[in-house]
């Protein structure tokens, strides 16, 4: 049942900037299971989206890098395919769908010509039978009068309907892992909802695994599984949805939890207001990191243990598939 | 940098903030690193330094002597006979200088004047918008729409040749890039935060576009200066050398106009004085532009 | 389209009406007077007199320009001061030779120099991108007037492996002079142009649509010959449309170096000539080429955008 389909193992990936160098991922491990969803949160900047573009071997070079680390697909490093190995990969088995649905799409070649170009890279299919291919992704993800819409342009379609597309052309060879860099939040809130929908269903439909790249912890607690907290390039805490919504024990994930607005009613029956909470102070910089846990400064539960040095992670309860770790060592 | 919170405490419990660093600053340590850069600027500085020592009569003066033979070969005997002798015996090394002088002169006369006229008639119309809009964009189009060697011809015909109808002519057509460039980027600003910002604060039209704009879109005149120098240098070279250009005092365009005949005698010198003395400032041109470029550029951090 | 077309046609009266407006305001009033000036300093006041009847200079300014207008709506230019020839058939002698010469040199240097730029591109970062680049630099800086003079010196005087310059109207026969020029063309711009579509090129390598190809698996040849190709369209265009005005001036330069009797010597032939009635023409008429220029530009672009709409 629980059988690991991707397995990255202390990933680590790093950044030549103008001030020096920078990881953005440090020594990040998960695995991702077949037919599960796995969350990444974070705040920008912590790393989640130069993790998946890692796995994807898309990191731009220069200036970024993949320094350290394995990537284990089917058994195999991926880090030690050749870029030609990589490519049968790219699109086939592992696909991705971005942040930006209005500048993800070419905007100079109609969706169907960018659609069919995916099914004819991966499928021995014919040029009539790729698009009549085509159209049946279009249709399967919801795009109305598919036969005629394929022939528009990205700028002819909104968008939801951009991002469905994406979704289409990532999903158009059936790959085994889908990666979903925050594929709803460019989106309006109504259309989020429709996207998560419609990828939920797909899932559920071909059995893939999926990693959602997000920093809203409601679409995680709708769609997830298993949840992995990021902060500042490093793995904070993970576990599965349950335990993480149950029972949060890092301060960061709590403050993430914390700073969702609520509604909630006072015995009386009326709406109450609740102060909204919030995590004081910023990230730190990647290259002015301080010295023990990169979460010190904003924690309120911080000590002098912490600043000494970085904790490691911990494993706080043991869970089926997936224990419950943090990085801290404290227990709140 | 995204922020969770506005408690003022978070302020000192938080690392203090880096020190920000406006785009001049950036700019200028970003310049400063450049290697090409710093050595394309000494080169564009010794240019200056010759023509301002030809302007005060300490270098390369008299030019018009004769000092050997017509079309004496380059010696190394005498700084003024490395590169050889005109027609009249004049020293091709002193006209090469002058012709710098020359040059310098009409790179700094033409970017002066037209880079202000650019600027403002460009920041008027992309600020106003509307009627002044229009006349503005009416006029330059108009004059861009006359290829600018006509223009330039016809201005230099109308005002008798010589150095004065060059200057007019390409201050009259120079000013348009600039021109254009400002008003895109006024027609963007305008509408920015800040200066909404200072429009609730009761600021006036002058104050917005001199004050609060300009300094944010400076850096495209550092840019446009460069460009515009060049431009200025090969256009007296093409100018002269069609014969509606500079007459009687040395310039580069002279010189290789003079060379047209002299090529098929073996006279190669005067072309390659002007030529190379050319390339040297037009390349130094060409790369601290870029250079310029990349280190004013707000979008490379 | 068609209506995008006459949209733009009446758009740019304002402007033919600009351009008529400059050049008789350089011409009739700042450079003083017309007549005085085609005729020179020594001439009778007999001859002034008949000139100023043959223009229509004798009469009020506004008269002056509206019979300017007149002559530029009819296409009726008068005469040449200089060789008493009609304006007009000189326009229609001198427009064959120069497009010969500017239209095939302009289109063989924008397809190599696209081949070049992109071949750059996609060695990126590498030996060969380098090289490129510091040739580019190297070739832009050097005057375009010492191209032309070093070329014609050694590749024609001295190898003789072309004329040395001349014309010649029959058709292909004309090419025989014209190869010349058109190689110093392409070497005197090639520099600029590479290094301009490599940097519209590279910036198009940096969009989402490029990662997105990329996630698709797709190979980077496929990636770029393909999709970056045809993003850069739209900065190869732009660079063209400003490029337009080169082709007269490079007309003005290699028609003169190279005795092709385009509309560029004419006018530089008219200039020494102090032939005013023919160098007004030539700028209106070069204007309108220009003009026309662009309006066809402005159509390319809605071929390689298809976000660009023609209304």
């Amino acid at each position: 049942m629980n059988e690991k389909i991707l397995e990255v193992k202390n990933l680590e990936t790093s950044f030549k900037l103008e001030d020096g160098v920078v990881k953005a991922v440090d020594d990040v491990s998960f695995n991702v299971y077949k037919g599960k969803t796995l969350g990444i949160v974070g705040e920008s900047g912590c790393g989640k989206s130069v993790t998946s573009l890692s796995i994807m071997r898309l990191i731009p070079n220069p200036p970024g890098k993949i320094s350290g680390g394995q990537i284990i697909y089917n058994g195999k490093n991926l880090l030690d395919y050749s870029p030609a190995e990589m490519r049968k990969i790219r699109g086939n088995e592992i696909s991705m769908i971005f942040q930006e649905p209005m500048t993800s799409l070419n905007p100079v070649f109609t969706i169907g010509n960018q659609l069919i170009e995916a099914i004819e890279l991966h499928q021995k299919l014919s040029s009539k039978e790729c698009r009549e291919k085509a159209i049946e992704m279009l249709k399967l993800v919801g795009i109305p009068s598919p036969a005629t819409r394929i022939d528009d342009y990205p700028h002819q379609l909104s968008g939801g309907m951009r991002q469905r597309v994406m979704i289409a052309m990532a999903l158009s060879c059936n790959p085994h892992v889908l990666i979903a860099d925050e594929p709803t939040t460019a989106l309006d809130v109504t259309i989020q909802a429709q996207i998560l929908e419609l990828l939920r269903e797909l899932q559920d439909r071909v059995g893939m695994a999926m990693i959602l790249i997000t920093h809203d912890l409601g679409v995680v607690a709708e769609v997830c599984d298993d949840v992995m907290v990021m902060y500042a390039g490093r793995v904070v805490e993970t576990g599965t949805v349950e335990e993480i919504f149950k029972n949060p024990k890092h301060p960061y994930t709590r403050g993430l939890l914390n700073s969702i607005p609520t509604l909630s009613k006072d015995p009386t029956g009326k709406a109450k207001k609740k102060r909204l909470e919030t995590i004081p102070g910023i990230v730190p910089s990647l290259l002015d990191l301080p010295k023990g846990c990169r979460f010190q400064d904003r924690c309120t539960f911080v000590k002098d243990a912490c600043r000494t040095s970085e904790p490691e992670l911990r494993v706080i309860k043991s869970g089926e598939h997936l224990d419950h770790s943090i990085r801290c060592i404290q227990d709140i | 940098m995204s922020t969770l919170t506005t408690t003022p405490d978070s302020i000192e419990i938080g690392q203090p903030l880096p020190k920000g660093r406006s785009l001049w600053q950036l700019g200028w340590m970003r310049l400063k690193q450049d290697r090409y850069a710093i050595v394309c600027a000494s080169i564009v500085l010794f240019y200056f330094l010759i023509a301002l020592l030809s302007k005060l009569d300490l270098i390369a003066s008299p030019w018009d002597m004769k000092v050997a033979d017509s079309y004496a070969p380059p010696s190394l005997s005498e700084f003024k006979l490395w590169l050889g002798a005109d027609i009249f015996g004049r020293s091709v090394m002193y006209k090469t200088i002058y012709g710098t002088r020359t040059a310098i002169g009409i790179g700094l006369v033409v970017t002066l004047l037209s880079i202000p006229i650019g600027v403002f008639l460009g920041a008027v119309a992309g600020y106003f918008g509307g009627w002044i809009d229009e006349i503005i964009v009416w006029f330059y189009t108009t004059l861009s729409s006359i290829p600018s060697i006509l223009l330039l011809i016809a201005i230099s015909y109308a005002l008798n040749r010589g150095i004065t109808a060059m200057y007019v002519a390409l201050v009259s057509t120079s000013w348009i890039g600039m021109a254009r460039v400002m008003r895109g980027e006024f027609i963007k600003h305008k509408t920015r935060e800040y200066v909404i910002a200072a429009d609730s604060l009761g600021a006036s039209h002058f104050s917005k576009i001199f004050k609060h704009i300009l300094p944010n879109v400076s850096h495209f005149i550092i840019l446009n200066f460069s460009m515009q120098f060049m431009g200025a240098i090969k256009a007296e070279v093409i100018l002269t050398f069609l014969g509606v250009g500079i007459q009687g005092t040395p310039s580069w365009g002279n010189m290789i106009d003079d060379a047209k005949l002299e090529l098929a005698r073996g006279v190669w010198w005067q072309l390659t004085g002007a030529t190379v003395a050319m390339f040297f400032i037009i390349l130094a041109f060409n790369i601290l532009g870029d250079s310029l470029r990349d280190a004013l550029d707000p979008k490379i951090k | 389209m068609g209506t995008f077309l006459v949209r733009r046609i009446l758009g740019s009266i304002p402007i033919i009406f600009g351009v008529a407006l400059v050049v008789f305001i350089l011409f009739n009033i700042v450079g003083g007077d017309p007549a005085l000036m085609m005729v020179g300093k020594h001439a009778t006041a007999q001859q002034i007199a008949d000139i100023r009847r043959e223009y229509g200079l004798d009469q009020p300014l506004y008269v002056q320009f509206f019979h300017y207008l007149k002559d530029i709506i009819t296409f009726d230019f008068g005469r040449s001061y200089a060789t008493r020839q009609k304006i007009s058939d000189m326009i229609l002698n001198g427009i064959g030779p120069s497009l010969s010469l500017t239209l095939p040199a302009f289109f063989i240097t924008t397809v190599i120099s696209v081949i070049l730029g992109l071949l750059v591109s996609y060695f990126r970062g590498g030996i060969i991108d380098r090289v490129a680049v510091i040739l580019c630099v190297i070739g832009m800086s050097i005057p375009s007037l010492g191209y032309i003079l070093f070329g014609q010196y050694y590749l024609a005087y001295e190898l003789r492996m072309f004329p040395i310059s001349g014309y010649d109207y029959s058709f292909p026969g004309r090419f025989e002079y014209l190869v010349l020029p058109m190689i110093l063309w392409l070497l005197l711009s090639v520099g600029y142009d590479v290094r301009f579509y490599r940097t519209a090129m590279l910036e198009e390598t940096t969009q989402d649509y490029v990662r997105t190809a990329r996630a698709k698996g797709l190979s980077e040849p496929r990636v770029f010959f393909k999709h970056v190709l045809k993003n850069s369209m739209v900065p190869i265009v732009t660079n063209v449309v400003l490029e337009i005005p080169l082709l007269i001036l490079g007309s003005f330069l290699f028609e003169t170096f190279f005795g092709i009797p385009g509309l560029g010597s004419i006018t530089i032939d008219a200039l020494h000539n102090s032939d005013l009635p023919v160098i007004k023409s030539m700028a209106f008429v070069m204007s309108l080429l220009l003009i026309f220029g662009n309006i066809i530009t402005d159509i390319v672009y809605a071929l390689v955008d298809p976000r660009v709409k023609l209304k």
